[in-house]
């Protein structure tokens, strides 16, 4: 009987792609990114109040207000002055945007040395319009 | 005399560490991505009081008003235990929460006080497991 000879195959995964689907991952990361809008030079700022007993705040449902030692306010990025403070129009501001968002948490990005009246009016607008939950953004105490 | 030509080398471009470079690329926005997490005291606000119904009166006993003054002193209904200090406010929180476990406490800053010595009193009040906290408008 003549003898089967069994052939050896080479068993190889090809690599040849390997770099196509790297790249195709990095494309992907790159495109899918969305970077937060927010005026750099604000934030820059801004000295934080420090604090150890912190939540993580759930980015979706913030609205996000910037108020300076000046008492310049910036609501998602739209300044406005002490006049607007005053004349109630924040509250017509945030009242349209808890009609968008009925969950709203309105995010206070405050520097530290800041007068407490000016956070007084906004938040008394706040209450008047039934934008309770609110949040005071802080860092984390590093000792 | 015959001069041997040279070897044609190939001319081709090595592609086998191409997807070392292109993970090295992922790997490396990977590690120097930093999220912009936010973090903070979270609190609600209590609602506007519109008509007489709706407010409630407190006994005294149940409620502790905290005042912080200008210039950043903090008083315990109207007692003055001076300038914010870790140790000395911890514990007459902690005192207060063993009277009462429920206390409520009113913070009420002064318009031209820092934001700063709110956020510590805040601070201390949540650390200290204080459940009822309120801030007063003025």
């Amino acid at each position: 009987m003549a003898k089967i000879e069994l052939k050896k195959r080479k068993v190889v995964i090809p690599e040849s792609s390997m770099a196509d689907i790297a790249f195709l991952l990095l494309l992907f990361f790159m495109v899918s990114t969305v970077f937060v809008q927010e005026k750099v030079f604000w934030v820059e700022r801004i000295r934080w109040p420090y604090a150890d007993s912190i939540q993580k705040i759930p980015r979706n449902h913030t609205s996000t207000v910037y108020i300076k030692q000046d008492d310049t306010v910036l609501i998602d990025d739209v300044p406005y002055d002490i006049e607007d403070i005053e004349s109630m129009k924040i509250a017509g501001v945030m009242q349209r945007k808890l009609n968008n968002d009925a969950n709203m948490i309105v995010c206070f990005r405050t520097d530290r040395d800041t007068k407490y009246g000016i956070m007084s009016d906004v938040m008394r607008q706040l209450q008047d319009i039934g934008a309770l939950r609110v949040t005071f953004e802080t860092q984390k105490k590093t000792e | 005399m015959k001069v041997s030509r040279k070897r044609k080398g190939s001319s081709e471009i090595p592609t086998a560490s191409t997807s070392d470079i292109a993970f090295l690329l992922i790997i490396f926005f990977m590690a120097t991505t930093k999220f912009d997490i936010k973090e903070g005291l979270s609190m609600v606000l209590p609602p506007a009081a519109k008509e007489e119904s709706t407010v409630v009166k407190l006994s005294q006993k149940d409620m502790t008003r905290i005042i912080i003054t200008s210039d950043g002193e903090i008083m315990f209904n109207e007692e003055n235990t001076g300038l914010f200090n870790q140790t000395v406010f911890d514990k007459k929180v902690r005192e207060l929460l063993n009277i009462n476990s429920k206390m409520i406490f009113s913070i009420k800053t002064d318009r031209s006080a820092k934001y700063n010595e709110m956020i510590k009193v805040l601070d201390r009040l949540k650390a200290a497991g204080a459940e009822k906290i309120s801030l007063s408008t003025n």
